[in-house]
């Protein structure tokens, strides 16, 4: 468990820093997923396996695509490396913003005595259980925010398509 | 023995300050939205995190990364689609470049 744990952060960490490093962008798109690929692995490990497969199939499977689909429209090609300068005007101030959120969240995790001493939990639990449960939930307890989500989902597809067909339509 | 829910905070939270660092700092809009989906994933790796950890027998927390993982996926989905808007209006999706509000 605990070796799985330490490969998984490794994998998942050096995916994110790549990200947003990388000059191409397309190395950045593929580090972002293997990165993604890596927080699934967590959620297996925390035995939120539905949880694993929502992450492999929206963030792998769509939003990866969706961003694939941005870069080629908006980028001439795979080959080149990208411009010289990519960080923004004042990328300092963006870096000492991370590094004091980073810091703060740090002290504050480390303080937590809950943190610490918490234990696992989920031995006894029978595995199937899990995704009943989910369900049972979100078409019962939850079905309001379920049906709200069905209409947010609904607005921001329709939403995209009008922003970004924008010139076709003004031709018209 | 398990990992504890300490970890997975401090790992979070780290992963939470990566995806802030490259949301301000790079220029290229894309590569800003990725961080910000670093970002929503450090947020819901928290919520599954303290599910297991604390919540095991209720669904809440589950429930919210559900509706925190459609929220996302409707906000790249709008912030991808308005890249191609400005890059359609500017020829370049450079954050440096895009200051026509700012005289």
């Amino acid at each position: 468990m605990e070796i799985a744990f330490w490969i998984f952060s490794a994998i998942t960490v050096l995916g994110a820093i790549f990200a947003i490093t990388l000059r191409n962008l397309f190395h950045c798109l593929l580090s972002l997923i293997i990165s993604l690929l890596g927080i699934a692995g967590f959620y297996l490990l925390l035995f939120a396996d539905f949880f694993a497969m929502i992450q492999a199939f929206v963030y792998v499977g769509a939003i990866a695509v969706l961003m694939i689909f941005a870069i080629m429209l908006t980028h001439h090609v795979m080959g080149d490396e990208g411009p010289r300068e990519v960080l923004g005007g004042k990328w300092w101030a963006g870096m000492g913003t991370a590094a004091i959120v980073a810091g703060l969240l740090w002290a504050i995790i480390r303080k937590d005595q809950l943190a610490q001493v918490l234990p696992a939990q989920g031995a006894g639990v029978p595995y199937t259980k899990f995704v009943e449960t989910i369900g049972r939930a979100l078409v019962m307890d939850w079905i309001v925010p379920f049906e709200a989500m069905a209409v947010l989902l609904t607005a921001a597809l329709i939403g995209a398509i009008v922003i970004a067909l924008e010139e076709v339509i003004r031709k018209r | 023995m398990s990992v504890p829910l300490g970890h997975y905070l401090m790992l979070s939270a780290f992963l939470f300050a990566i995806g802030l660092c490259g949301a301000l700092s790079r220029k290229n809009a894309i590569i800003v939205l990725m961080g910000i989906e670093i970002m929503f994933n450090a947020g819901i790796l928290n919520f599954i995190a303290f599910w297991h950890y604390k919540y095991f027998a209720s669904p809440t927390a589950q429930m919210f990364a559900i509706f925190a993982i459609a929220i996302a996926a409707a906000e790249s989905a709008i912030g991808l689609a308005l890249v191609i808007a400005v890059y359609r209006h500017y020829r370049s999706v450079d954050l440096d470049e895009m200051k026509s509000l700012r005289s």
